[in-house]
């Protein structure tokens, strides 16, 4: 059994060690709002945040994780910088199909946590790992922006 | 004048039917019966068998990528063709079945097979020639306790003379030891057993040691380093500067141990393979013996160009995990572009690792050689092992970039992470896919 704490749950699973954290997470504890894209952590959409730190879950195995805390997409909202983030990517309606977008809200609000004024530059460094085949990119660094100003 | 024509002729022929016989003379079978006397039976020596089979790394030649365990059929390049690895499980049509134990002993000490042909030096013999008769027989009792796998290597393809395999017998005349590793008394106990497992077991110096002119390993320069199939073997002497002389203990046990070493990167390609088959799976006993030995190995200045400075460059230092330095992020350019897009998530801008230690590149010598050979190989293939955190792995970046992109990729890392000009070509990188 391995010990988790998941949006500030305490959880025990059966799973292998090397389990990836994205499975656990969908396939055993149920949380899907992360998604799979590649795999390989190049997309970006299976991002969860590790003591408020991206990481890409597709590839973290699940007995590497320790006592840090995982946050999903299901609880960002509870945090501030998450909760502005959601807002401004409702104002400017960021999303089109949605599918890499809750690993975008996990790593632009890891972002602002830890630069409250982001430049061009640090979005450019902090968001390319996280690609979007709608390309809604630059509703992305504009809802950004606009919640750092929140 | 006749006489002295038939006193010539005479001396020829003598010499010739002495090279003859020397060549082609049927090799005698050593007799192994007083080292199978001291050796367990049943499962206690299957046991000692898998362990030492493991120290000695057969399945790294001996099965293709994906492939049965031992079943043969590797490709080594090497510049005068290409040899498979033959099938070693104990199928009796295409593996060693058939062999008797006697066979197996003078395979791994003189490079022998069970019919009395030459086998070529690829198969590191020239080190097993080091190791005792009891681990011999342990090895082939561990094999033949696997199931056999019916498994026929593809024909090696080489030029002559090196087609020729009785040539071998004037090579292993010349640079095949005879009997193990003899004892130093003067040394202590573990720095013994060091010796033995580095030379005859884990054969370090096969990959380290740079070869002379007959493909035999050149031991005056042990350890200094050597290029082979695309990828550099590093500089393993105790030379502080192009060697691991200013590794501590701690480091040195851990890469072999686990793959990595804080502050030292993980081991990729071969060498990440040699973790994740062979020493991952020896005794912290016997890793700190190699560890004892090694670090004994005389110093070689080798001119690899692969050299961490103890101070990290600027560009590093002056990044965070999650950034580079902003002048750095303005300059801008195709190499940072794709690291930012494809590398950083999992590696971070300051070399500490983001995703797990694993992805360090901090005081790796993969990021710090100039000519960038391991680190475009590392791009192209991508990296994978079992560790103390689970499986690690990089993708192959071979299919998702160009030639171009791959190079500007190298040329920024190596300047960003080791703080070293280097000039990769697209040309470079194209001959790297080859090998």
């Amino acid at each position: 059994m391995i010990a988790l704490t998941v949006n500030g749950e305490d959880r025990s699973v059966d799973v292998p060690d090397d389990m990836p954290l994205l499975w656990v997470l969908r396939d055993i504890i149920g949380l899907t709002g992360t998604k799979f894209g590649c795999g390989i952590a190049q997309c970006g959409a299976c991002t969860v945040q590790l003591d408020g730190q991206p990481v890409r879950s597709c590839v973290l195995p699940v007995a590497s994780v320790g006592t840090r805390h995982v946050t999903t997409v299901e609880a960002i909202g509870a945090t501030p910088s998450g909760k502005k983030v959601q807002q401004a990517w409702l104002d400017l309606e960021v999303i089109q199909c949605g599918y890499c977008q809750s690993g975008q809200i996990m790593s632009a609000s890891a972002l602002l946590e830890r630069n409250p004024d982001p430049s061009d530059g640090d979005i450019d460094a902090a968001m390319s790992g996280n690609i979007c085949r709608c390309g809604t990119y630059t509703r992305i660094r504009a809802a950004i922006k606009q919640a750092a100003k929140a | 004048m006749k006489r002295l024509v038939r006193i010539i002729l005479a001396v020829v022929v003598v010499i010739a039917v002495g090279v003859a016989i020397f060549l082609f003379k049927p090799a005698p079978l050593p007799d192994v019966s007083e080292a199978a006397a001291k050796l367990p039976t049943g499962q206690a020596l299957i046991d000692r068998g898998e362990y030492l089979t493991r120290a000695a790394d057969c399945v790294a030649c001996h099965t293709t990528s994906g492939g049965t365990p031992y079943a043969g059929g590797l490709a080594f390049k090497l510049p005068f063709g290409t040899v498979y690895s033959p099938n070693i499980t104990a199928d009796k049509e295409t593996g060693i079945g058939d062999w008797s134990d006697a066979e197996f002993v003078r395979a791994l000490h003189q490079g022998i097979d069970n019919k009395g042909r030459n086998l070529y030096p690829a198969f590191s013999y020239a080190s097993y020639a080091r190791m005792t008769t009891e681990d011999a027989l342990a090895i082939k009792a561990y094999l033949f306790s696997l199931p056999p796998v019916h498994a026929e290597a593809p024909k090696n393809d080489l030029s002559f003379p090196f087609n020729q395999r009785y040539v071998l017998r004037f090579w292993n005349l010349l640079f095949v030891p005879n009997g193990p590793l003899p004892q130093d008394e003067k040394q202590s106990a573990e720095w013994n057993r060091g010796a033995y497992l580095t030379e005859a077991m884990a054969h370090c110096g096969e990959c380290h040691t740079p070869r002379n002119l007959f493909y035999a390993l050149d031991n005056s320069k042990k350890f200094a380093g050597a290029e082979l199939q695309g990828w550099k073997a590093y500089n393993i002497s105790s030379d502080k500067t192009t060697g691991i002389g200013s590794w501590s203990d701690e480091q040195l046990i851990d890469y072999l141990s686990k793959g990595h070493a804080e502050g030292r990167g993980s081991a990729t390609g071969s060498m990440g393979e040699a973790v994740d088959y062979s020493l991952r799976h020896l005794t912290p006993e016997d890793i700190k013996a190699i560890v004892t030995y090694v670090k004994t190995v005389p110093p070689q200045t080798s001119g690899d160009k692969a050299i961490v400075e103890a101070e990290p460059p600027a560009t590093l230092k002056a990044s965070t995990a999650y950034a580079p330095a902003a002048d750095a992020a303005a300059q801008g350019g195709l190499g940072l572009k794709l690291f930012q897009g494809a590398c950083a998530s999992c590696h971070g801008w300051n070399g500490e690792g983001l995703q797990t230690p694993y992805a360090a590149l901090r005081g790796s010598r993969t990021v710090n050689d100039p000519d960038g050979t391991n680190l475009i190989q590392v791009i192209l293939k991508g990296a994978h092992m079992t560790t103390p955190l689970g499986k690690q792995s990089m993708p192959a970046f071979a299919n998702a970039y160009s030639d171009v992109e791959i190079a500007a990729l190298g040329n920024y890392v190596l300047a960003h992470f080791g703080g070293k000009q280097s000039a990769i070509t697209p040309a470079d990188v194209a001959k790297a896919r080859t090998q």
